[in-house]
């Protein structure tokens, strides 16, 4: 059943649109990352979820009612804020303790639940101490408490972990996978670091320009993009995307550029002879033997692999992951092979759409 | 580190930090460190003011202060003014403050307006003031006649209790803005996300007001009434042109008490006696505030 549901969500600032008929629809447990770049809308379909903010049109359900007009406190739903916004003056239980006590719950009541809240976080021992005395992801932690404690039926997470270092980061990510999956509930992860969706989410919902341009598994995000703008954003290092032309000769389609020309994987209906680009991603790329003839322009060593850019014909710059073992360096001359069998061929377009043939099809 | 292991270097920074800082040093000693230890040492004298000759009295100048009721009465008088202005600049400032950290289309010109009393000199505001209060010619009882609310005029300066709270009044409308200023500084720093979190948890408006405003404000307006307490407790310039103390004492503070003792009696010695006394009574205030900021860096 869905639990979530956002149709035609339109949200205009004066003259600035950030939604443009944003439709979603999220299952009852499901953890869904909202991702995308800075100002794709991502923050602004979480706060019209939590009620902080007013679509200018469509409707918002939670559970099995519409909430449009419905206050923040009465839509179930909980929210941890980027800079966690945990009340300074109060002290950890306090602040944990702050939505129940305006819900009016007995202070024997509220006392075993903070305790439990506090538990299932470790902040026992924190819990008579102000925020201020607290480090990053001990506040992190009372805001995810102030959160659960209402046993809310969606949480809503506004980039929780942004604030904090990078090994934190990844501890908390699991914490965070650990914690929905004890409670079960509803988590809607605003993000726009694509390792978090990827790693955390069962759904992706990937926007830009206030559109959605798809909402899938983290796995078919990455392996089926649904357009150029997701394959092109979901990834590191990011995709190779070409601009070129799809020819069409006895039933084979063929992609060029300049004086390349690669085979590509079957296409569907929608796929037009003409103007195109051709994606592969870095893994897809072989370094050392192959067609493609062209120069090594920068060497970026991670220890595991190398990610190598080289230079061809027509200024194509192509970027791909090389074993660690093999050593290459700048001006060095290079052949490249591409894996076709995992290229897409999109639409030409900054948005143009993926023209593969369904995976399970093809 | 030992002075004799300093480097060259070290040695040229220290002079020249030295050098940097000692002009504020002079100038510190020359307006507040002589004036002080000067009306100190005065206040053991018997002075004649115009010829400043006098004769050494020791500490009976202060024996003579512990039993005169004068200074006890303008010490209540200064402490009735203090309490009562500063707690109007509190409430008015802080409502106003409010009012102006709202979106309003009029908002920037309100907040420019709202400065105009702690802007306009004292001579200017006293004067204006005195004749709204004027019982012949002034808007305030004309208005309270016309409206028949009253068959006679008020003297809103020449009885009491009138006197003393249309001082209390104007004092608070002088000064209100400054505590306007300061709580608005401060409202604006606190974070929406404050508000906004509130707001999920349940909390209304007033809950809001009284468990994310108030709590953001306590800071500001303690240094707010520590700092206005001061400077009201010492005004002077204010009492001295709407009512010059009067009727009788009624209105005459510890400053006006110095100012006639020094001026009207010629007895620069006594008069010292009285600076002397208030500013011991201010240190208490002082030095709460200096325990108060110190606490804070603690915790």
């Amino acid at each position: 059943m869905a639990d979530v549901i956002l149709r035609d969500i339109v949200k205009s600032f004066g003259s600035v649109t950030a939604l443009r008929g944003l439709n979603l629809q999220i299952e009852e447990g499901e953890f869904v990352s909202l991702l995308g770049p800075s100002g794709c809308g991502k923050t602004t379909t979480l706060r019209i979820l939590a009620g902080l903010e007013f679509p200018t049109s469509g409707t918002i359900s939670i559970g099995d009612r519409v909430v449009n007009d419905v206050a923040p406190a009465q839509r179930d739903i909980a929210m941890v804020f980027q800079s966690y916004a945990l009340y300074p003056h109060m002290t950890v239980a306090e602040n944990i303790a702050y939505p129940l006590k305006k819900r009016r719950i007995p202070r024997g009541e509220r006392t075993v639940m903070v305790q439990k809240a506090a538990e299932l976080l470790q902040l026992t021992e924190l819990l008579r101490r102000k925020p201020r005395q607290l480090s990053g992801g001990q506040q992190q932690r009372v805001a995810l408490g102030r959160a659960l404690v209402r046993d809310p039926k969606v949480f809503l997470l506004d980039e929780p972990l942004s604030n904090l270092d990078a090994k934190l980061r990844s501890y908390m990510r699991v914490e965070l996978v650990e914690l929905h999956r004890r409670l079960g509930r509803t988590m809607i992860y605003v993000t726009h670091d694509q390792l978090e969706a990827m790693t955390m989410s069962d759904r992706i919902a990937v926007m830009d320009g206030g559109d959605l341009q798809q909402f899938a598994p983290p796995n078919t995000v990455y392996r089926e993009p649904a357009n150029r703008f997701v394959a092109g954003f979901i990834g590191t290092p990011a995709m190779n995307l070409v601009d070129g032309e799809l020819v069409l000769s006895g039933g084979d389609w063929t992609f060029r550029t300049g004086n390349l020309s690669v085979p590509v994987p079957p296409l569907g209906e929608n796929a037009a002879a003409g103007p195109a680009a051709l994606g592969f991603r870095p893994e897809h790329v072989r370094f050392g033997e192959g067609p493609i003839e062209g120069t090594v322009q920068v060497v970026e060593q991670s220890g595991h692999e190398n990610i190598v850019v080289a230079k061809f014909a027509n200024d194509l710059r192509i970027t791909g992951r090389a074993p660690a073992a093999q050593v290459w360096k700048p001006g060095e001359p290079v052949r490249i092979r591409i894996d076709t069998a995992e290229a897409h061929a999109f639409a030409a377009g900054p948005n143009g759409e993926r023209l593969n043939r369904p995976r399970a099809a093809a | 580190m030992n002075p004799a292991r300093r480097t060259r270097l070290e040695r040229e920074y220290a002079l020249l930090g030295a050098i940097l800082i000692a002009p504020t040093v002079l100038i510190f000693c020359a307006v507040i460190v002589y004036p002080l230890v000067s009306a100190i040492y005065l206040s053991l004298f018997q002075v004649f003011t115009p010829t400043l000759e006098g004769s050494w009295v020791g500490l009976s100048n202060y024996r003579e202060l512990l039993g005169k009721e004068e200074f006890w009465t303008s010490l209540l008088n200064n402490i009735i003014w203090t309490v009562g202005t500063l707690s109007l600049q509190i409430i008015f400032g802080v409502a106003m403050a409010l009012i102006l950290h709202q979106n309003m289309w009029f908002r920037s010109l309100a907040r420019s307006l709202i400065l105009f009393p702690y802007f306009v000199s004292t001579v200017v505001a006293v004067l204006v003031w005195k004749w709204l209060f004027n019982d012949l010619y002034g808007i305030m009882n004309h208005l309270l006649i016309v409206s028949g609310l009253t068959d006679f005029p008020i003297d809103y300066l020449g009885t009491m209790p009138n006197a003393m709270i249309s001082v209390i009044l104007v004092g608070a409308w002088k000064y209100f803005p400054f505590v306007v200023i300061a709580v608005l500084a401060r409202l604006q720093t606190i974070p929406d996300a404050l508000y906004e979190a509130a707001r999920i948890d349940g909390a209304g408006p007033i809950s809001r007001f009284f468990d994310v405003t108030v709590p953001q404000l306590r800071e500001v307006l303690v240094v707010i009434i520590m700092l206005r307490a001061i400077w009201d407790f010492k005004e002077f310039d204010m009492i001295y042109l709407l009512t010059g103390g009067g009727p009788i004492t009624s209105t005459q503070t510890l400053p006006l008490l110095v100012y006639k003792e020094a001026f009207k009696l010629n007895q620069m010695g006594m008069a010292s006696t009285y600076a002397v006394a208030m500013m011991a009574i201010m240190l208490v205030f002082m030095i709460l505030y200096i325990r108060r900021t110190r606490s804070e860096e603690d915790t």
